[in-house]
């Protein structure tokens, strides 16, 4: 099967250190990736280069089999694309705004903008000046997936979008995979991440730093505990037990951390009286700080 | 705020206003003994006609006071053509401090800093202030200069006299461009009212000056005031009172402007109205003109095109009108009737091909250099980046950039020729009607010229392609027209991209200069589609 997105030793050097570098992708179909990095990593001058607004310094970029490059009208027909920001069309009203690029792509399915613009509840009949920052997102939102296309490239999507319209984000995503489409969505939002791809690499300083499923993210994972004793803090007994970390105890309170199952510290604490027991599970945004603190 | 960020936010006007009243007055002033003649009998004969034919613009310019002078028709020539160009830039430099730099968001993002709003809109006043002082006398200065070169030097205590009136006149404007734009929501609003406003006060100027019974309210006209003063020329006057009310007047509007400023919203007008209820619209448009080719850029600058023909058809009707005043004042000046002697045809339909030819060429060439700037603005502002994200070849978006140029070209130029032909036969100007098809069709590969130079520069380096293409036009501008006054060598002539296209409408097409042209357009366009293709977009 082609891949969706595919590229080898991609690079877009702008000197000082500053660019993509060696960038190794590739994203199957179906996929919903997230591309996660601080600001200034290189994620929009990765998905600029996928979109051959800009051009590579070294290596090559594909989508669906096609060189950004080379074929870029070619992949632009697959592909719908919401930038990071949204450039300024003044007086024009949404509704023309739609009409004008959807003019441009070939042709606009009437019926799916009316339902994505109910969906995000954007009213299509106020300028583009008036605007709020939400509402000019929901605008990117419905130019993105108004064609449904095979491989949707997001850049920082749910930017300036309330959480009821992030819900809705993600349900559009959820079904336009369900679909058969792929996304392709930067972020520094980790729980935007959570909740809606099944992969995620990490880009720091222009370089991949980790590419993994969010299964193996979840892996990673620990819980903080807090043990509130009724007698004796069997502390020894708790630092000996496997997988469990940083165990530090104020009075008869008990901190630990504990990665993967929790069976040797209940092992630990057994015959003791416990007389509250919290376990909190951290976000991934904590798992990936500590990541990149590594 | 800083001045060199103030300084970055007023560049446009700041270099169009030294470009435009430096070379102004200087080449109206130094030319003068070319243009009147190098002998006293021959410039008071020039003096004479130009008396005769000032009584006749007297609607339009102030009467002229010894034009048999350098200093006399400078007065008469540059300051008082000034009072409308000043004014202007005084009135849309206060509406873009206002209004542009809000809807942009800088006014939030300042006031956001700490910066009170009345220390803003001072700091932008004193700068703007600060800033006019100098052009004014920078233009004073280069209108002694051209004097010293005629050779008749001009009186320096007048000049400054002058130039303080001429400032005033900017500053009041000023003043009223930031109370009007207190009022208005947008920018084109603000521009549009103060536009009208001072079109008002320059016609009760008007009314006033070329009529027995002076319009009411005269008195409070802006140029009435400055037009009290005339203290360039020589025996002219300045008047000291209503240069001091012109300021007074531009203090007020900026003290009121700066209480409605204080008291309104930002992004608001002083006074709201309650917006009507509509119902939301989730619907894509269904204009079908939005979504067809070449024709879409036309629908969204429909307004700016209207303008733009509207203008070019005005100007047309004005030249066709004033075309036997000239040829009168040009018969009855020993100095200028030897330059119609020498051209062929009928003298009406030469000065109509020289006048509204050279003014018809210098508006499609501004009208390119708009295009160019909004291109070059497209790919700063995100819009090209949006534009490359559909499925359409980087050629293709400069094709139809190109195609649309052309198009409002041919409707701004043909409008303007039926014009020029629906009125002629009541001027008596014989008109050829193929000549004046091939002259208004010999336009477009003109404009397109400097269109196609401009593409390629808004491909290469879309920042520098405004500064660097209007400073390319300015030059050969003046190259065309000072090389003949001042028989510059032909080989210079010839380096005008004016002088390619030759006089049409009462010579053969000059094949050379069009081949010349549709050279440049070939090549500009096909170097700016590879420049466009191999350079990045948005980065």
């Amino acid at each position: 099967m082609t891949s969706a997105i595919l590229t080898h030793g991609l690079t877009k050097d702008y000197g000082s250190g500053h660019g993509v570098f060696d960038l190794d992708l590739e994203i199957a179909e179906g996929e919903v990736f997230g591309f996660l990095g601080p600001n200034g990593a290189g994620k929009t001058t990765t998905i600029r280069l996928l979109m051959g607004v800009i051009h590579p310094s070294a290596g090559t970029a594909t989508v669906f089999g096609l060189d950004c490059d080379r074929d870029s009208v070619a992949v632009k027909r697959e592909v719908g694309y919401l930038p990071g920001d949204l450039p300024q069309f003044g007086g024009m009203r949404g509704s023309e705004v739609v009409a004008y690029l959807g003019g441009m792509r070939g042709g606009i399915d009437a019926a799916r903008v009316k339902e994505l613009a109910e969906r995000l509840e954007l009213d299509l009949g106020r300028r583009f000046r008036e605007y709020s920052r939400g509402n000019k997102q929901k605008l990117g939102l419905v130019l993105a997936f108004m064609h449904r296309p095979r491989l949707l490239i997001l850049d920082e999507p749910t930017g300036g979008l309330d959480p009821l319209n992030q819900q809705t984000f993600h349900r559009m995503v959820g079904e336009a995979t369900a679909a058969g489409s792929t996304v392709f969505l930067s972020s520094h939002v980790l729980s935007e991440v959570e909740e809606t791809c099944s992969r995620v690499g990490i880009i720091r300083d222009g370089r991949l730093v980790s590419d993994m499923t969010m299964d193996k993210v979840h892996e990673l994972r620990f819980h903080e505990v807090v043990i509130e004793f009724g007698g004796e803090v069997p502390e020894a007994a708790v630092r000996a037990a496997a997988g469990v970390e940083d165990v530090a105890v104020e009075g008869t309170r008990l901190t630990c951390t504990v990665h993967g199952r929790f069976d040797a510290l209940i092992a630990a604490i057994s015959g003791h009286t416990v007389v509250d027991m919290v376990s909190k599970e951290p976000s991934l945004e904590s798992i990936f700080l500590s990541y990149y603190s590594k | 705020m800083s001045p060199r960020l103030l300084l970055r936010l007023h560049r446009i006007g700041l270099i169009a206003m030294a470009y435009f009243g430096i070379f102004y007055v200087l080449v109206n002033s130094a030319a003068f003994p070319v243009i009147a003649g190098r002998t006293r009998a021959a410039q008071e004969a020039f003096g004479h006609s130009v008396t005769v034919l000032g009584a006749q613009f007297s609607w339009l310019l102030p009467l002229p006071v010894r034009p048999d002078t350098a200093a006399g028709y400078l007065q008469w020539r540059g300051y008082g053509f000034f009072a409308i160009i000043f004014a202007a830039w005084g009135l849309f430099s206060a509406c873009g401090a206002v209004r542009r730099d809000e809807e942009r968001g800088l006014v939030e993002s300042w006031l956001s800093s700490g910066v009170s709003r009345l220390r803003l809109l001072v700091s932008r006043g004193l700068f703007f202030a600060a800033l006019s002082a100098e052009i004014v006398a920078l233009t004073g200065a280069a209108g002694w200069l051209g004097c010293l070169i005629a050779g008749t030097p001009a009186d320096v205590a007048g000049l400054v006299g002058e130039s303080a009136a001429l400032w005033g006149l900017t500053l009041a404007c000023f003043g009223i461009g930031l109370l009007i734009s207190q009022l208005a929501v947008e920018f084109r609003a603000a521009a549009a009212t103060g536009s009208a406003l001072l079109v008002l006060m320059f016609l009760l100027d008007s009314i006033g000056r070329s009529s027995v019974h002076r319009a009411p309210f005269t008195d409070i006209s802006v140029f009435f005031l400055f037009n009290q003063s005339n203290a360039v020329a020589p025996g002219g006057r300045f008047d000291l009172t209503a240069t001091i009310l012109l300021f007074v007047i531009g203090a007020t509007a900026t003290v009121a402007a700066s209480v409605a400023f204080v008291r309104r919203d930002i992004g608001a007008g002083l006074i709201r109205t309650r917006g009507r209820h509509t119902p939301e619209l989730h619907e894509v448009s269904s204009n079908p003109l939005l979504r067809t080719p070449i024709v879409r850029g036309l629908w969204i600058r429909r307004i700016g095109a209207l303008a733009w023909t509207a203008g070019m058809t005005v100007t047309a009707a004005s030249v066709v009108l004033l075309v036997n005043i000239t040829a009168a004042f040009f018969a009855s000046t020993p100095t200028l009737s030897p330059y119609l002697r020498g051209l062929p045809g009928n003298v009406h339909t030469v000065l109509l091909a020289l006048i509204w030819l050279s003014f018809a060429q210098a508006l499609v060439a501004i009208f390119a250099i708009t295009y160019v700037s909004r291109w070059s603005a497209d790919d700063s502002s995100g819009v090209l980046e949006m534009q490359l994200a559909q499925p359409v070849p980087r050629w293709g978006v400069l094709a139809e950039r190109a195609a649309e140029l052309t198009t409002t070209l041919t409707v701004m130029c043909f409008v303007a020729m039926a014009v020029i032909l629906a009125l002629a036969p009541a001027e008596d100007i014989p008109i050829d009607v193929g000549r004046l098809l091939t002259a208004t069709a010999l336009l477009m590969p003109f404009a397109l010229t400097f269109a196609a130079v401009g593409a390629l520069l808004a491909g290469w380096r879309p920042r520098a392609a405004v500064v660097v293409l209007s400073t390319i036009t300015v030059i050969s501008y003046l190259v065309f027209e000072l090389g003949p006054l001042f028989k510059w060598p032909s080989w210079a002539d010839d380096l005008s991209v004016f002088q390619l296209y030759g006089t049409p409408l009462i010579t053969p097409v000059f094949v050379g200069g069009l081949i010349a042209m549709l050279a440049i357009v070939v090549v500009g366009f096909g170097s700016a589609g590879v420049a466009l293709a191999r350079r990045d977009v948005a980065a």
